[in-house]
């Protein structure tokens, strides 16, 4: 499939005994909006662990825009356009909620480093327009109160927001996003799934693991149910719905 | 061959008490997964006790070692309740070898109150005259060394591998938490097994105290050395630590019998280093049973300080008022030497601010870049007529160079593995230093030094010299200002905070790490240089590693990650010292305290925290911004 922005082929990964991943292959057409479901400990984080190559799969074929990206470093493979966030929201302690949104901007400094030292113009300039975008993003996800406030002294789920808002400034061509609801109240979750649209109607492909079922429902193009380390069903999100082995996996193992 | 087996055996005696000292190392490694710099600290306080008490009060022999080991483990265990206990769960793990290194000068600076800066020698157990066995005379206190640490040795494997204690201290070493929930007082073993290892690091000392001179800062002789040892024979494996203490001591003993004591010092830093790069986890045996990753990957972080704004140039502009009118406030000689060495030490401390305070890696070697610095541009301008401007230029290519070339163990290298690396490549330096003699002068210095100049204009004056000092850091601070709020900045700090977070947003962690550590090393280098130009003179222990110790704690105290804040830290321990001269006693105490009780109560620093408390203030009076808070729960 050529216009997949994302195939996986025969994806496997086991952690000792556990079985985390058991070949998967997935495909994920460009510009859409794939969502991830599965119960506890079905493997979804990890599936994102092996395209980042945080950890290294253990067979399996990983493709991203037509060429492999298995065994490419992490760093080799955010250079390429693929971001993700965490599941703990992992933003910067040590800065500001702006200059956490202004790091996810680091591929697309322009400037160097010396130019700044010595306070040049273009250099502040660039400063400027890349923190005038961060602006306008957090006002968007509703943030901008909390811009100039320590990273870490934000809630949760603002933290969480936060983390999207610095993927975004990277600028991906294809966004992976762990659970970006929890610690989401239901009117923050709206605005998340509003924003999840405008994102994927900008052109950025997306992948987002969720628990989250009217989320899911309401903005995926496509929903993969995982389960045991296995792809149980994929289809529209009306599809999977009416789908007994879904049923049967969430309320076998979730209650 | 008579010589070889003279030498043999002084190296084992040596080696005995590194295996001791790698023991105590290996032993609260296991059980905290920090490693305690003020270990060998203890061998010093034991065997000095024990003099006053064997020497000054006349006891018998016995009844003086056993009252001395007794004493400093008491004391070892106080210290230990109060100042490593409860940080170790609360500091990650490079904080908590800076605080052990806090310890360590702190027990310098109390041994040199107690004891003044004399050497001491015990009188030996069963006296003088040494035993002839075979041709060969073996000094009897040898006997007293080689049983004492057998005894140490089966005593410490009894306890951790035969006693139920042993086996708690086990499970701690295993897994912390899974010992909290099995029961286990984890907090108690900590403290335990850092008593036990001083508890044996005292009784070697007293051990050796006889054939050995000692004083109060020959605990970092006997740290360095008890650490090489521990880190060749494998961090946390007791027999490794055993044979790398004993054949660290023979093959220093050979290589200084048959070439220099320069050579033997240099070979087992060499040996080190080689052995951080190919096998961090020892050569014998496999060493750290811990996995450093859960430690590691806990989350550093200090509160964030930030002078913005209008504020913020009302400060600096306040601040570079100040500084050019000080020598004009007091016009005292001494006060104005003391500004002019704060100034250089400054520049120095500012290139460690960014290596720990913005990248969060920690350096102990940061004096060996002034070392560098200083003997090339002085070796250069007294030896060659090189000017004092060019000398200053090569000396920061060669320490560039030098750094760079330390990168290939350091970039590979987290937590202690990195700090000790930087450490092994203070302590080569210094060696170096006092042990090329021909070249640096050696232990008694090289004099003749030029005073700094540019063409023709010859900074001599301590009031020029001052001028150009705050010029040069006015500069330095715009250009590391400038580079710090910038996406260089950011990329620093991401690094310290989250290296996984930070490569999936494709910073090439690698890269900033090595800027980082190449600007530290022109800035020590640099610092070096005008410390040289503005003494005329410069001796090792000017640019030993102490320094480094003391650079760190003036960073810490002053506020890190901050660039302005450490001159706060580097002025209070340059000032103090001249303003109030009895303090001068009292420094090292008070370097080692600062730092303690910074890691554990202020770890903002003296900056940090007047401003955090500053623009609390300040806000108060402002239209709330806590609205913010309210707007989300
Ligand atoms: N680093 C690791 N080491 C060992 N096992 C792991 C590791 N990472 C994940 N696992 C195991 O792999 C399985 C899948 O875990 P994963 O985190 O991918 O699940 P998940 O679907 O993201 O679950 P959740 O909804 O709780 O986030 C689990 O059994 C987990 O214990
Ligand atoms: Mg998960």
């Amino acid at each position: 499939m050529s216009d997949a922005a994302l195939a996986i082929k025969g994806l496997s990964k086991s952690f000792g005994g556990v079985r985390a991943i058991t070949d998967v292959s997935l495909a994920v057409p460009e510009g859409s909006l794939t969502a991830v479901i599965g119960p506890n400990g079905a493997g979804k984080t990890t599936l994102f662990n092996l395209v980042t190559n945080l950890y290294a799969a253990d067979s399996g074929a990983i493709d991203f825009q037509g060429r492999s990206i298995r065994g490419l470093s992490p760093g080799a493979i955010a250079r390429l356009g693929l971001i993700r966030t965490f599941q703990s929201a992992r933003i910067f302690p040590g800065m500001t909620a702006r200059e956490n949104a202004l790091a996810g901007a680091h591929m697309h400094l322009g400037v160097a480093t010396w130019k700044h030292m010595l306070w040049l113009n273009s250099a502040r300039r660039e400063e400027r327009s890349l923190a005038a975008k961060a602006d306008r993003l957090l006002e968007l996800v509703g943030l901008a109160v909390f811009r100039d406030v320590a990273a870490t002294d934000l809630p949760m789920g603002a933290q969480k927001m936060l983390e999207v808002v610095r993927a975004l400034m990277a600028e991906p061509r294809l966004l992976l996003l762990d659970e970006p609801a929890a610690g989401l109240n239901d009117a923050e979750t709206a605005e998340l799934a509003a924003l999840l649209r405008a994102v994927r109607d900008s052109g950025i492909t997306l992948i987002v693991v969720e628990h989250n079922m009217s989320l899911v429902m309401g903005v995926a193009d496509q929903v993969v149910v995982l389960d045991a380390g296995s792809i149980v069903a994929a289809g529209t999100p009306r599809a999977i719905q009416q789908d007994k082995r879904v049923i049967a996996a969430y309320v076998g193992s979730e209650a | 061959m008579n010589l070889a087996i003279q030498i043999v055996i002084g190296g084992l005696l040596q080696g005995a008490v590194f295996a001791v000292i790698a023991l105590g190392f290996s032993l609260v490694f296991r059980v905290t997964g920090v490693l305690n710099l003020s270990q060998g600290a203890f061998c010093v306080v034991g065997a000095l006790v024990m003099y006053t008490i064997e020497v000054s009060w006349g006891w018998p022999t016995p009844v003086a070692a056993v009252a001395a080991s007794l004493a400093t483990a008491a004391f070892g265990l106080a210290l230990g309740a109060l100042c490593f206990v409860p940080a170790v769960p609360r500091l990650p793990t490079s904080s908590m070898l800076i605080l052990t290194a806090g310890l360590l000068t702190l027990l310098q600076g109390v041994l040199l109150i107690g004891w003044s800066s004399q050497p001491y020698a015990l009188p030996p157990f069963s006296g003088e005259a040494p035993v002839v066995l075979w041709g060969v005379r073996v000094p009897t206190q040898g006997f007293w060394i080689a049983g004492i640490t057998v005894a140490v040795v089966v005593a410490m494997w009894f306890v951790v591998q035969r006693t139920t204690l042993g086996t708690a201290l086990r499970a701690c070493a295993e897994n912390r938490v899974a010992a909290r929930l099995m029961g286990i007082d984890v907090p108690r073993m900590t403290l335990l097994s850092f008593g036990m290892a001083v508890l044996i690091a005292a009784i070697s000392g007293i051990a050796v105290a006889p054939i050995t001179s000692l004083e109060f800062d020959t605990g970092g002789f006997f740290t360095n050395f008890g650490f090489i040892a521990v880190a060749i024979g494998g961090l946390g494996s007791f027999l490794g630590s055993v044979a790398g203490g004993l054949f660290l001591g023979v093959a220093e003993q050979l290589a200084a019998g048959y070439v220099s004591s320069l050579f033997a010092n240099a070979l087992a830093l060499a040996l080190l280093l080689m052995v951080l790069l190919w096998r961090p986890n020892g050569l014998f045996g496999g060493g750290a049973v811990r996995r450093t990753d859960v430690r590691d990957e806990q989350r550093i972080y200090h509160a964030i300080v930030r002078v913005q704004g209008r504020g913020g140039l009302v400060f600096a502009a306040a601040a570079v008022a100040l500084v050019l009118v000080l020598p004009l406030l007091f016009p005292s000689a001494g006060i104005l030497s003391s500004l002019v060495i704060t100034g250089i030490l400054y520049i120095s401390v500012l290139g460690l601010d960014v290596l720990m305070g913005y990248a969060g890696q920690v350096s102990l070697g940061q004096a060996g870049f002034m070392a560098i610095g200083g003997y090339t541009a002085s070796i250069l301008a007294v030896t060659y007529g090189v000017s004092p401007l060019w000398g200053t230029v090569a000396g920061i290519v060669l320490s560039v160079a030098a750094a760079w070339v330390l990168s290939f163990v350091t970039l590979r290298l987290r937590g202690h593995y990195l700090a000790l690396a930087t450490l092994a490549f203070g302590l080569l330096i210094d060696s170096l230093t006092v042990g090329m003699v021909d070249t640096t002068g050696g232990p008694s210095g090289l004099a003749g030094i030029p005073a700094f100049s540019v063409g023709s204009i010859v900074f001599a004056s301590p009031i020029a010299m001052y001028y150009l000092v705050v010029g040069i850091i006015i500069v330095l601070v715009l250009a590391l200002y400038g580079a710090m709020r910038s996406g260089f900045g950011r990329a620093l700090i991401a690094v310290r905070t989250d290296q996984t977070a930070a490569v999936a947003l494709g910073v090439n962690v690698v890269r900033y790490k090595l800027a980082a550590f190449l600007i530290s090393a022109a800035l020590g280098s640099l610092s070096g240089s005008l410390y040289a130009f503005y003494f005329h003179f410069l001796a090792p222990e000017m640019v030993a590693t102490p320094r480094s110790f003391e650079m760190i704690a003036m960073l810490v105290a002053g506020g890190e990650g901050t660039l302005v804040g450490s001159a706060l830290g580097v002025a209070l321990l340059t000032l103090l010292p001249t303003v109030f001269q009895p303090f001068a006693l009292y420094k090292t105490l008070a370097e080692g305290l600062l730092l303690v009780l910074c890691f554990m109560w202020l770890p903002e620093g003296i900056f940090g925290f007047a401003t955090v408390q500053l623009a609390r203030w300040l806000r108060r009076g402002a239209p709330p911004a806590t609205a913010a808070e309210k707007a989300m729960p």
